[in-house]
């Protein structure tokens, strides 16, 4: 990659109108491992790739409960990310406290972008490096918005972001059209297949690896993960072998 | 002599050394100025107002009269307030602090307009439950700060899922609920009748619209007759799953003062 | 662009010799990249327009609005980068509801354009700053009926000291727009972003100077604001858009003095006018 003049900070336009330094930002969240949202008129689901940095080592949490009504998963850098969530847990609260009333997920959004925009425009800072999907139920029902470092976001009815997501946006899109109308479980296993276009040839979703969100209409935000996630993998995959029956502690070696 | 310790009997200066007053005022060799004081009584003043909820909402209503302590000083103050369709607030007490507050309801109600995504049929996202726990908090905010906004005030309307919703906060930042409400003299002298209709949420329940606004008027009456500081011209709001349907220009009717008669131990009478 | 590279195009508040502010320039770059939005000051009122660039397939339709609402008479609409819009917006919005707290009534138009326009001039002073990617239009309308003092008492008197002075108008509909170097005008009808030389010479056709004879009614302003959008964007046919419209009318009028969406029939027929007039010149040129 060749330097430019134009790319040493955020508060410097290019001849061409760009802002490199937000452009760079954003490369950071495709290196990310990839998630996915997707709504349907009842249900909002988040689903994740965890990698973790060594065998021994834990796996990355990538969706995080916020609310009792929404989460967000992130791609990218997961630090940035636990300032943002901190903050729209915080601001959640405030909602919460002064008024009475779960905070809308239009509003938690334009909260976060806002402060991501001041980063693109002081020197100083730098953009957030992460992307973020927020999904949820709220008054005016079931929500999906993207998030990018710029502070663009987008409301959306499936999206997919992180390493190697174009495959699970393909995906998505040739399966637009069914989203609408699917239940809780369908709405699921298309996450879960989407998640899938994006893994390499060589890798398969197991327990370990995968995070999944779901909140509805009257159904709080709940995470699944370990066990709790090991009968959607089946139902999705069902003729994939999934692990070993038994002995499966630490026998397992990743081909990597 | 007085009540600061520098006057008191101590151990001598020259062994001890002289008392160290600086916490003090001014005013007592101190380096303090003197405390901070914030209102201690209200000046122009609304009298009571009174709700009750009956099947399909709430009726609420407050005469138009602000008063200079005895003085019956300005006779056409709107104390209710609609927010937006599904929330009227009710105010009683101070009228400076009314119009304070009616800014900073105003202003909620831009921002809460903004709107942004919302679809224009999704109806206000503010319920009257959410304004009364706002309110609440601005009031107890206030009075922690030892400078009280001096109003008893009603909020009347529907919550978040259209149900008649109904409740009181006040200058001590004070809340409760109830299916009739009333503040200031209306909580001695009306509060009794309104509960004849509806002693429980089960009766307002039953209650109808009609019922709901005739024990209102006759509630509006009873005070009239009795509270110093009231007079005939009243507001009166009815807020249901329609909207709001607020009259700001309504008379007490069927008056009868025959009750005067009975009283006794006031005026010239001697027996 | 000349002069490029010679190293006083590398900071914001920087003058070239020839005394430029090339990252002011720069600024307006990101502006003309971005979907074209229109404003019409109308008879009764002013419309804004938006060509929504859809860039996803997953995107929800009809959301991700980018025309705002500031105070209840205002409405936003700009060009260039999306989030530079919206502090925009959010620094309006303040200003809007701080001239409130003060006067106790909604911000004039002119007032709001002139202090946005100071706050933008602000980002091209300092080099720890960059100037905003956005030139923003503002319409809005100013109350012509006597607007009440927020929480009045009493209707106070109707004549003499203290009193109404009868049948006094003022107010009405106004358009500004403003650039990232901090400049705006006044405008009859304002366009950029993509398309604006197109959308100009469509909007210079109209009737919109009262000082030559009768304007466009806020209604017939729709219909155009609909159809210049749809014109502004036939040279980037192969992407598709979505059509954002607002208006605002005087209390007397359909909006009864508010920013709102045009109501869904309205927006719909003025797009289908479109459309049968687009048709309407592609075969007067075959």
């Amino acid at each position: 990659m060749f330097r430019n003049n134009y790319d040493n900070d955020s508060v410097t336009f290019s001849p061409q109108g760009r802002i490199f330094q937000v452009e760079y930002a954003q490369e950071a969240v495709k290196q990310g491992s990839v998630v996915v949202g997707i709504v349907s008129k009842t249900h909002a689901v988040l689903a994740a790739i965890k990698r973790n940095a060594e065998e021994l080592s834990s796996y990355q949490k990538k969706v995080i409960p916020i609310d009792t009504h929404y989460g967000v998963a992130l791609a990218g850098l997961a630090s940035d990310a636990r300032v943002l969530s901190n903050f729209m847990r915080q601001q959640s609260l405030s909602s919460r406290l002064t008024y009475d009333r779960p905070i809308l997920l239009s509003d938690i959004t334009s909260r976060i972008a806002d402060r991501a925009q001041t980063n693109t425009q002081q020197y100083g800072r730098r953009p957030y490096g992460v992307g973020l999907l927020i999904a949820g139920v709220d008054a005016r029902g079931p929500h999906l918005f993207e998030f990018q470092p710029s502070g663009v976001t987008q409301e959306m009815v499936a999206c997919g972001i992180g390493a190697r997501s174009q495959m699970a946006r393909t995906y998505l899109e040739r399966n637009l059209d069914e989203f609408e109308g699917s239940s809780r479980e369908e709405l699921i296993r298309h996450a879960l297949r989407s998640l899938k276009e994006s893994l390499a040839q060589d890798k398969e979703l197991t327990v370990d690896n995968t995070s999944l969100g779901i909140s509805g209409i009257g159904e709080d935000f709940k995470l699944y993960e370990g066990q709790d996630i090991a009968e959607f993998l089946e139902t999705t995959f069902e003729n994939k072998e999934q692990e070993p029956a038994a002995g499966g502690e630490g026998m397992e070696v990743d081909d990597s | 002599m007085n009540h600061f310790p520098v006057g008191w009997g101590r151990p001598r200066d020259d062994v001890y050394g002289a008392y160290n007053p600086s916490y003090l005022p001014q005013s007592h060799g101190g380096t303090q100025a003197n405390p901070i004081t914030h209102t201690q009584s209200p000046i122009v003043t609304g009298t009571s107002v009174l709700a009750i909820k009956y099947k399909d909402g709430v009726v609420i209503a407050a005469d138009n009269l602000a008063s200079y302590g005895s003085l019956a000083r300005f006779t056409d103050v709107k104390r209710l307030k609609q927010f937006n369709r599904k929330a009227v607030v009710g105010f009683g007490g101070d009228v400076s602090d009314m119009q304070y507050l009616d800014r900073l309801l105003n202003s909620l109600d831009v921002e809460e307009n903004y709107g942004g995504d919302a679809p224009a049929e999704s109806g206000p996202h503010m319920s009257a439950k959410n304004l009364h726990a706002y309110l609440s908090k601005v009031m107890y905010k206030r009075r922690s700060d030892f400078n009280p906004l001096w109003n008893a005030m009603l909020v009347a309307g529907l919550d978040e899922s259209d149900k008649p919703f109904l409740a009181y906060a006040d200058l001590l930042g004070t809340t409760y609920s109830s299916p009739s409400l009333a503040t200031g003299f209306g909580a001695h002298l009306a509060q009794p009748i309104m509960r004849r209709a509806v002693p429980n949420e089960a009766a307002s329940r039953e209650l109808s619209k009609e019922q709901a606004v005739e024990c209102i008027k006759e509630c509006m009456k009873v005070l009239f007759y009795r509270d110093a500081r009231s007079m005939p011209v009243y507001s009166i709001a009815v807020i249901d799953g329609k909207g709001v349907d607020l009259k700001e220009d309504e008379k007490l009717e069927n008056q009868s003062w025959a009750f005067a008669e009975q009283i006794r131990g006031y005026g010239t009478q001697t027996v | 662009m000349t002069s490029i590279g010679t190293g006083y195009d590398l900071s914001n508040s920087v003058f070239s010799p020839d005394g430029r502010n090339f990252q002011v320039e720069y600024a307006t770059k990101a502006v003309e990249n971005g979907g074209t939005a229109i404003g019409i000051r109308c008879k009764d009122g002013v419309v804004l327009a938006m060509e929504k660039l859809v860039t996803s397939r997953l995107m929800k339709k009809d959301a991700n609005k980018r025309i705002a609402t500031v105070d209840r008479n205002i409405g936003v609409v700009s060009a260039g980068l999306v989030p530079d819009g919206r502090h925009f917006v959010s620094r309006a919005r303040d200003e809007a509801s701080s001239w409130r707290s003060t006067y106790k009534a909604p911000i004039p138009v002119a007032s709001l354009a002139n202090r946005m326009g100071s706050y933008v001039q602000a980002f091209t002073l300092y080099s720890s700053v960059r100037p905003f990617g956005i030139t923003a239009i503002v319409g809005g309308f100013d109350a012509e009926t006597e607007v009440d003092v927020d929480g009045a008492v009493g209707s106070g008197p109707k004549v003499g000291s203290g009193g109404k002075t009868q049948g006094v108008k003022e107010g009405g509909p106004y358009l500004y727009m403003i650039e990232p170097s901090g400049l705006y005008w006044g405008y009859y009808g304002a366009a950029t972003g993509k398309g604006r030389q197109a959308a100009k010479a469509e909007l210079e056709k109209l009737n919109l100077d009262p000082k030559k004879g009768d304007t466009i009614s806020l209604e017939e302003g729709v219909k155009e604001a609909a159809r210049i959008i749809y014109v502004a964007h036939e040279d980037s046919k192969d992407k598709e858009f979505e059509l954002e419209m607002t208006w605002i009318s005087a209390v007397s009028g359909p909006t009864k003095g508010r920013h709102e969406d045009v109501p869904k029939e309205l927006k719909d027929e003025a797009e289908r006018l479109a459309k049968k007039a687009l048709e309407g010149d592609d075969e007067m040129e075959e």
